[in-house]
C-alpha cells in the first residue's frame, strides 16, 4: 500500500540547493555534480534515476557527509539534512547526523559488510543493543534471526546480506534512508522482495527513502516521486505517475524507449540513445544532453536550462524545447525495415548444436576445510537449430553460464553428450567484454590471431579484420588500439568482431549487456541481431532478464538450479508462462506502476538442491509429492491423460502437476 | 579450525624433515673430515678405520640419516669439533642471550612499524621526516648501524655501552637466562636498566630493516581497508572515527603485516648473528661466527637447525592466528 | 543500423598544469631508474676508477680520510680504502644482479610453467617452492656455504638456491590471476595454442610485477650478501669485499673508525640506490 502523497507543504528532511561537487581524479578536474536542487519530503520515497557518471552516487555521499577526502572534493551550495549543512559542518556534527537522522544502504552487500565481524555485532553497532539488533533482523524478514546473529557475512546469501544492510540503515529510526542501487547486485526475484521490504519499512517507520537506481522501472515501482539526473544536473522531477505518463525531458523519453520491457516490439530494432554520456571531466557548455538530444536547437549548446514547472507546480523539467515536441518524440517509433525483421524460422533446419543429458559438478570449498559438490547442471538437454536464437534465462546459481561454457568447450562435463554441427567450435562473447580482450595486445593482433588459425596470408588477414570491424560499426583506427583506449560499447563491439571474423555456426553470448548502461545495451542487442541475420549463425544467449530474452530469442529456456524447467517459443513463454518459476520470474520484472508479488524464499543453494523438484520450497503449487527424493522431473509436453494441453508443439515444462498450470 | 591446525602441523613435520635432510646432505658433502678433526692429522690408517666403524660412517646412507634424525629427536645435535662439547649443551649456554636480543629486536621492529604505518597513513605531523629517517636506516646494513651506533653513542657521546649484556659482575644468571626477566625476578631495577641500555643499540640495529618492511605492508593494507565499502558503512552508521579504526580498519589490515612479520624473522636471524659479533654479545651469533673459520659443521648445523625450527614454528603460529582472525580463511 | 560510434579516445588530455606535475614526477622516476645504470657502470669500471690496486700497500697505514692523498683513508697495512671499496662494490653489485637475474629467469620459468600449465604440474612445482620458502633463506644459505666452504662462487650458489622460489611464487601468482581472466578463455576459443597463450596472453601481464619485485629486491640482496660476507662466508682474506672488510677491521673501530665504517657506508649507498631505483621502476610500471 502506498502512503498518500505528501502535500507540498510538508517539512523537508533533506534539501539540496545549487550543489556543485568536483573532484581531482588522476590529475584531472572532474565535475560530478553541476548545480543540483532537490528536496526530500518527510515520509516519501524519492526515486533518483541516472546512468553511470550522472553524479547520483556522489549526491548520496554528499548527503551522508562522506565525500571521499582522498579525491579532494570541491563543493559549493548547500546540502541540508535535519537543519545541518553536511558540506560545512564539522566531522563530529556530521557524524552525529548520520547517527541520529540518516541510514544508508549501498549497492554491493558483499563488500559493504565487514567480513571479519559477526552480523549481530555489526547490527548492534548501529542499533545500540543486541536485543534491538535481533528485533531489527526479525523486522527485515531474516529467517532464524537468533542463529544469524552469530553468522559472518560470507555465510549469507546476497539477498540476506542486503536485508542486514537495511536493518542497520533503519536502526534508530532515521528520518532519511539513502539507498544507493540497493538491488542492482541481486537476482530479480530477490530484488522484488527487497523493494517490497523497503516500501513496507517506509510505511512502518515513516522514514523518507532516497532510492538511487539506474533503472527507471525500479524507481517507478516504489517511488512517490521520481527525479531524473543527467551529467550532474536534474533533467526532470515530479510525481511518479506524471513523469511516467507525460515525460517532459527528451532524456527521460530516451530512457523509457531504450528500456526493454515485456511489451517492447520485437520486430523493430531497440531504440538506442545516440552516443554516450559526456565525460565528467569535459562537460560541454549548455545543456549536458544536447549532443545526444534529437530535439537539440542552437541555444541548447550555450544555455544551461533550469528546472521549471510543467503543468502542475510539482512537475519540473530542465529543457528548452517545447513540451509538445517532447510529447511527439515519445510517440514516434523506429520504422520496421526489411533488414530488421527477425528471420522466419527455417522449418527444415538441421541442428547446429545439441546437448543431451549433460551433468556437471564442481568441487568447492564448503568452509572449515571441507569440500562439497556443487551440481551446476543436472541432466540438461537442448537442441539448437541452424540459424536459430535460443535464450537461456535464469538467476544466479541456475547453471545457465555453465551450460554455455560446456557448449563452448571451456568446461568438461561428466555425463551426457555435446554434439556440434559441421561449423566447428562455437565462438563466445563474454559478459565483461573489456576483460575478454588481452590488455596489452591491439585489436588488430587479436583479430589476426583468430584468422591465423584459418591459415590465411598476412595481407588477407588484415583485410578481413578491417572488414569485420566495419561490420560491427567500428572505424579502422580501432585496429591499432588496445582495450584500455576503447569505451565500454566499443569493447563489446570488438568482442563481437573477434567472435565473428571467422563466422561460427553458433555464437554464444554470456550476458553481454548486463554490465552496460541501458542505452548501450540496446545497441549491442541490435548488433547481435544484425550479425546473426547477416552471417546466418545460431545464437545462444544467456541472460537473467526475460525482456532481453524475448527480444533476442526465437525460443526461451528457463533454468532453475541446474535444470531447464520450461522451454518454448519466446513469445508464447512470455505471453502464457506455465511453470510456476517462470511465472514468478515474469512477475518480478520491474515495470512501470506495477508492484510485483514477491516470490517467497531465497533461491536454494546448488550445493544442496532440494530433493525432488528443486523449486518446491518456493512453489505455490507444491504438494508433498514434489519433495519425493525419487522424483526425477524432466521436461514434458503438457498433457493430462492423452490430451495435449497446449497445441504449441515446441512447449515443454518440467512439472508433475500439469493440470494446475 | 582443528582440521586447519592438523594440516599445518603435518606441513611443519614435513618441512622439518626436509630441513634435516638438507643439513644431513650438506654434512655428507662438507669439506671437513670429522675423523681428521677428532684424531688430528697424524692418526694412523687403522685408527681412522676403527673410528669410522665406531661412528657408523661406513653404514648405508639411509641408515645414517635415520640415526641422524633419531639423534635429533632425542636432542643430540652431535659434538662440536671446536669446543669438544655436545652442541646441544653449547646451544643451551648461548641461547638465552640471543633469545633476549631477538625478542627485544622483534618488539622494537613491530612498534616502529606500527608507528610508521599509522603516522604516514593518517598524515601525522612529522611523519615525513620519520619516514625518511627509517627508509635511509633500512638501506644500511645491520653491521653499519651497529658500528655507527658505537662510534656515535659510545665513543663520541658516551651515552650507551658498546659491549656485552651487562656491566654488573654479580648479575643474576637464573632462572630464565633472560637478563631483563631475571633482574625483575630478583628485584634489581638497576640491573634491569643496565640490561636495557645494553640491548638498545644492538636491538635497534636489527630492528630498523624489518620495521620498514613490516610498516610498508601495514600501511598499504591500512590504505586499502580505509577505502573499502564496509569502512564506508561503518562511517555511515555514525560510528566515531576511533571506533571505525579500531573495530573495522585495524582488524582487517593486520593480516598481511602479520605474515610479513613472520617472514622478516628469517632476515632478522642473520642480523642477530652479525650484531652479536660486533657487540661481543655472548650468544649463538658469536658461537656460529667462531665455528665458521674452523669448519665446525656440527655446531653450525645445530644452530641453523634451531633457527629453522624457530622460523617454521613462528610462521605456522602466524598462519593460525590469521585463520583465527579472518573467518573466510579455509584450510 | 549499427551506426558507427565516433572513435573518441576515452581518456581526454589532462589539464596542462597536471600534465606538468606528472611529467616532473615521471622524470624523477626515470632519474631513479638511471641510478641502476649508473651504479652498474661504476661497478663495471671499478678497475679504471680505482686509483690503486686493492691489494697494494701504497702508503702510511691508518691514514685518515682526505689525508696523504687517500680520499677515504688507508687501512691497517696502508692500502687505499677507496680502491678496496670500489672493488668490493663491484663484486657486491654484480653478485646481487646475478642472483636476481637467476631468480627472475629460473624462478620465473618455474612460475610460468606452474601457473600456465595448472593441474598436477602446478601442485608439484609449488609444493617444492613452498618447501623452500618455509625455511629462512639466510639461515639455509649460511648452512650451505658452511658445508661447501667459504668463497664467492659458493656464496652465490647458496643464495641463488634459496632466492629463486620467491620469484617462482610471485610469477605463478600473477599468472594464475591472469589465467582466471576471461581474455585467456577468449584466446582459447579463438583457437590459440597453449604455448602461444602462455607467451602472448599471460607472460606480458606478469612481467611488470616481476620487474618491480626484482628491482626492489636488489637492495635486500646487497644487504644479505654483505651480512654473509661479514660473517666470513665470502671471499678469503686479502680479497676486497665490503662486508668482510668491515668485519676484519672491527678492532680499529674506536681509534680509526673509517676503516670498518667506509665499506659499511658503501653497502648502505648501494642498497639505497637500489631501493630508490626500485621505487622508480614501480612508479613507472604502475603508470603513475
Amino acid at each position: 500500500m502506498r502512503a498518500p502523497l505528501a502535500p507540498p507543504t510538508t517539512a523537508l528532511v533533506a534539501e539540496v540547493v545549487d550543489l556543485h561537487v568536483g573532484f581531482t581524479r588522476n590529475g584531472r578536474q572532474v565535475e560530478a555534480v553541476r548545480g543540483l536542487d532537490l528536496q526530500v519530503r518527510a515520509g516519501e520515497v524519492l526515486g533518483l534515476v541516472g546512468e553511470s557518471g550522472s553524479g547520483k552516487s556522489v549526491l548520496s555521499l554528499a548527503l551522508l557527509g562522506l565525500l571521499p577526502e582522498a579525491s579532494q572534493p570541491r563543493t559549493r551550495g548547500v546540502v541540508r539534512v535535519a537543519g545541518i549543512d553536511m558540506l560545512t559542518a564539522s566531522p563530529q556534527v556530521r557524524r552525529q547526523v548520520r547517527r541520529d537522522t540518516l541510514g544508508a544502504v549501498f549497492q554491493d552487500p558483499m563488500t559493504s559488510l565487514n567480513p571479519t565481524m559477526r552480523i549481530g555485532r555489526q547490527v548492534a553497532e548501529a542499533a545500540g543493543s543486541g536485543a534491538e539488533a535481533l528485533r531489527l533482523l526479525r523486522a527485515v524478514g531474516i529467517p532464524d534471526p537468533e542463529r544469524r546473529l552469530g553468522s559472518f557475512p560470507h555465510e549469507l546469501s546476497g539477498g540476506l546480506r542486503q536485508r542486514v544492510m537495511i536493518a542497520m540503515a533503519v536502526a534508530g529510526h532515521p528520518a532519511l534512508v539513502v539507498a544507493d542501487e540497493p538491488t542492482t547486485a541481486l537476482d530479480v526475484t530477490v530484488q522484488a522482495q527487497v523493494l517490497a521490504l523497503v516500501r513496507r519499512l517506509r510505511d512502518d517507520i515513516g522514514c523518507s527513502v532516497l532510492l538511487i537506481t539506474h533503472d527507471l522501472g525500479v524507481a517507478a515501482q516504489v517511488a512517490d516521486r521520481v527525479a531524473v539526473m543527467y551529467a550532474g544536473r536534474l533533467a526532470e522531477v515530479g510525481p511518479t505517475a506524471a513523469v511516467l505518463q507525460a515525460p517532459s525531458h527528451p532524456y527521460t523519453v530516451g530512457l523509457m524507449k531504450s528500456r526493454l520491457s515485456l511489451t517492447t516490439d520485437r520486430h523493430r530494432p531497440v531504440q538506442a540513445l545516440r552516443g554516450g554520456a559526456p565525460d565528467p571531466a569535459d562537460v560541454p557548455p549548455g545543456c549536458g544532453y544536447a549532443p545526444r538530444c534529437p530535439l537539440a536547437m542552437d541555444p541548447c549548446s550555450q544555455t544551461v536550462p533550469d528546472p521549471l514547472p510543467v503543468g502542475t507546480s510539482a512537475h519540473l523539467r530542465a529543457c528548452l524545447a517545447e513540451p509538445s515536441r517532447v510529447q511527439d518524440l515519445a510517440l514516434t517509433a523506429a520504422p520496421v525495415t526489411a533488414a530488421t525483421a527477425v528471420p522466419a524460422q527455417r522449418v527444415d533446419a538441421g541442428w547446429a548444436a545439441r546437448v543431451g543429458g549433460i551433468e556437471k559438478t564442481f568441487r568447492v570449498k564448503a568452509g572449515r576445510g571441507r569440500k562439497a559438490t556443487l551440481s551446476a547442471l543436472r541432466r540438461v538437454s537442448l537442441d539448437v537449430r541452424e540459424g536459430e536464437s535460443v535464450a537461456i534465462v535464469g538467476e544466479s546459481g541456475s547453471g545457465k553460464s555453465t551450460l554455455l561454457r560446456v557448449l563452448a568447450g571451456l568446461e568438461q562435463h561428466e555425463r551426457g553428450e555435446v554434439e556440434l554441427g559441421r561449423g566447428g567450435r562455437p565462438q563466445m562473447v563474454f559478459q565483461d567484454a573489456g576483460a575478454s580482450l588481452t590488455p596489452w595486445l591491439t585489436v588488430g593482433e587479436l583479430l589476426d590471431e583468430r584468422l591465423r588459425t584459418e591459415g590465411l596470408p598476412r595481407q588477407e588477414r588484415r583485410t578481413r579484420a578491417l572488414a569485420a570491424l566495419a561490420k560491427v560499426g567500428l572505424p579502422e583506427a580501432v585496429y591499432g588500439a588496445r582495450a584500455s583506449e576503447l569505451s565500454g560499447g566499443q569493447r563489446q563491439r570488438v568482442a563481437l568482431a573477434r567472435a565473428t571474423v571467422v563466422p561460427p555456426e553458433v555464437l554464444l553470448c554470456d550476458e553481454p549487456t548486463s554490465a552496460l548502461d541501458v542505452s548501450l545495451a540496446a545497441t549491442v542487442l541490435n548488433l547481435v541481431q544484425q550479425l546473426r541475420r547477416e552471417l546466418g549463425m545460431a545464437v545462444v544467449f544467456v541472460t537473467h532478464d526475460l525482456s532481453v530474452a524475448r527480444i533476442v530469442a526465437d525460443r526461451i529456456a528457463v533454468m532453475y538450479l541446474g535444470r531447464i524447467v520450461e522451454l518454448g517459443d519466446a513469445e508464447e513463454v512470455i505471453r502464457s508462462p506455465k511453470h510456476p518459476y517462470t511465472k514468478a520470474l515474469l512477475a518480478a520484472v520491474p515495470d512501470f506502476g506495477v508492484a510485483p508479488p514477491a516470490l517467497k524464499g531465497e533461491p536454494a543453494s546448488p550445493l544442496s538442491p532440494p530433493t525432488g523438484c528443486a523449486f518446491h520450497p518456493r512453489c505455490p503449487l507444491a504438494v508433498p509429492d514434489c519433495a519425493q527424493p525419487s522424483l526425477d522431473v524432466g521436461l514434458e509436453r503438457l498433457r493430462v491423460g492423452a490430451d495435449l494441453l497446449l497445441d504449441a508443439d515446441s512447449r515443454r515444462v518440467a512439472c508433475i502437476r500439469p493440470k494446475e498450470l | 579450525m582443528l582440521i586447519l591446525v592438523a594440516k599445518r602441523l603435518t606441513a611443519v613435520v614435513l618441512i622439518l624433515l626436509a630441513l634435516t635432510a638438507v643439513l644431513f646432505a650438506l654434512e655428507q658433502t662438507s669439506t671437513s673430515d670429522p675423523i681428521k678433526t677428532m684424531l688430528g692429522p697424524g692418526a694412523s690408517q687403522a685408527l681412522v678405520a676403527q673410528k669410522r666403524a665406531e661412528l657408523g660412517l661406513d653404514d648405508p646412507i639411509a641408515a645414517q640419516y635415520a640415526r641422524y634424525v633419531t639423534d635429533l629427536v632425542h636432542g643430540d645435535l652431535g659434538t662440536s669439533y671446536r669446543t669438544r662439547r655436545a652442541v646441544s649443551a653449547d646451544i643451551a649456554t648461548f641461547l638465552p642471550a640471543t633469545l633476549e636480543l631477538a625478542l627485544f629486536g622483534l618488539v622494537t621492529a613491530v612498534l616502529l612499524a606500527v608507528a610508521f604505518a599509522v603516522a604516514t597513513t593518517l598524515r601525522w605531523p612529522g611523519a615525513g621526516a620519520f619516514r625518511l629517517l627509517l627508509m635511509v636506516g633500512a638501506s644500511a646494513p645491520a653491521f653499519l648501524l651497529a658500528i655507527g651506533g658505537i662510534v656515535v653513542f659510545y665513543r663520541e657521546l658516551g651515552w650507551l655501552p658498546a659491549t656485552g649484556r651487562t656491566d654488573f659482575v654479580d648479575a643474576p644468571t637464573g632462572p630464565t637466562g633472560l637478563l631483563t626477566v631475571d633482574a625483575l625476578v630478583h628485584g634489581r631495577p638497576a640491573v634491569l636498566g643496565d640490561a636495557l641500555q645494553h640491548l638498545l643499540l644492538p636491538g635497534l640495529a636489527i630492528a630498523v630493516g624489518p620495521a620498514v618492511s613490516i610498516g610498508r605492508v601495514l600501511r598499504s593494507s591500512l590504505v586499502t581497508t580505509l577505502r573499502t565499502d564496509y569502512t564506508r558503512t561503518a562511517r555511515a552508521k555514525g560510528l566515531r572515527e576511533v571506533e571505525v579504526m579500531r573495530k573495522h580498519v585495524l582488524r582487517n589490515s593486520i593480516g598481511p603485516a602479520l605474515s610479513m612479520t613472520g617472514l622478516q624473522v628469517g632476515l632478522m636471524f642473520a642480523g642477530v648473528l652479525v650484531v652479536e659479533l660486533i657487540f661481543a654479545w655472548p650468544g649463538l651469533g658469536q658461537y656460529t661466527a667462531q665455528s665458521i673459520p674452523v669448519d665446525d659443521f656440527p655446531a653450525i648445523a645445530g644452530v641453523m637447525l634451531l633457527l629453522g625450527v624457530a622460523y617454521v614454528l613462528i610462521n605456522t603460529v602466524v598462519d593460525l592466528l590469521q585463520a583465527a582472525a579472518d573467518p573466510r580463511i579455509e584450510a | 543500423m549499427a551506426v558507427a560510434e565516433a572513435y573518441v579516445p576515452t581518456a581526454a588530455p589532462p589539464a596542462r598544469r597536471d600534465r606538468a606535475v606528472r611529467a616532473a614526477r615521471g622524470r624523477l622516476d626515470w632519474l631513479a631508474v638511471g641510478l641502476l645504470v649508473l651504479v652498474t657502470l661504476v661497478a663495471l669500471a671499478a678497475p679504471l676508477l680505482a686509483p690503486h690496486g686493492p691489494l697494494d700497500p701504497v702508503g702510511t697505514p691508518t691514514a685518515a680520510p682526505g689525508t696523504e692523498g687517500f680520499l677515504l683513508g688507508s687501512d691497517s697495512v696502508g692500502r687505499d680504502i677507496l680502491s678496496r671499496v670500489l672493488y668490493g662494490l663491484r663484486s657486491s653489485w654484480l653478485a646481487a644482479l646475478a642472483v636476481v637475474t637467476f631468480g627472475l629467469l629460473f624462478g620465473g620459468l618455474v612460475g610460468l610453467v606452474a601457473g600456465a600449465r595448472g593441474g598436477w604440474v602446478d601442485t608439484l612445482l609449488m609444493r617444492l617452492t613452498d618447501g623452500f620458502l618455509a625455511l629462512p633463506a639466510p639461515v639455509v644459505a649460511i648452512a650451505v656455504v658452511a658445508a661447501l666452504g667459504p668463497g664467492l662462487l659458493n656464496t652465490l650458489l647458496a643464495v641463488s638456491l634459496v632466492w629463486w622460489p620467491f620469484y617462482a611464487r610471485i610469477l605463478r601468482g600473477e599468472i594464475r590471476t591472469l589465467a582466471a581472466r576471461p581474455h585467456v578463455e577468449a584466446a582459447r576459443l579463438a583457437g590459440t595454442g597453449g604455448v602461444r597463450i602462455a607467451l602472448k596472453h599471460l607472460l606480458p601481464g606478469a612481467i611488470p610485477a616481476a620487474v618491480v619485485t626484482a628491482s626492489l629486491d636488489i637492495g635486500t640482496l646487497v644487504l644479505t650478501l654483505a651480512s654473509l660476507s661479514f660473517l666470513g662466508l665470502g671471499q678469503s682474506a686479502p680479497a676486497p669485499e665490503l662486508g668482510a672488510d668491515a668485519a676484519r677491521n672491527l678492532s680499529y673501530l674506536l681509534q680509526n673508525w673509517w676503516i670498518p665504517v667506509m665499506p659499511g657506508i658503501a653497502v648502505a649507498l648501494l642498497s639505497l640506490a637500489a631501493n630508490v631505483a626500485g621505487d622508480g621502476v614501480r612508479n613507472l610500471m604502475s603508470g603513475r
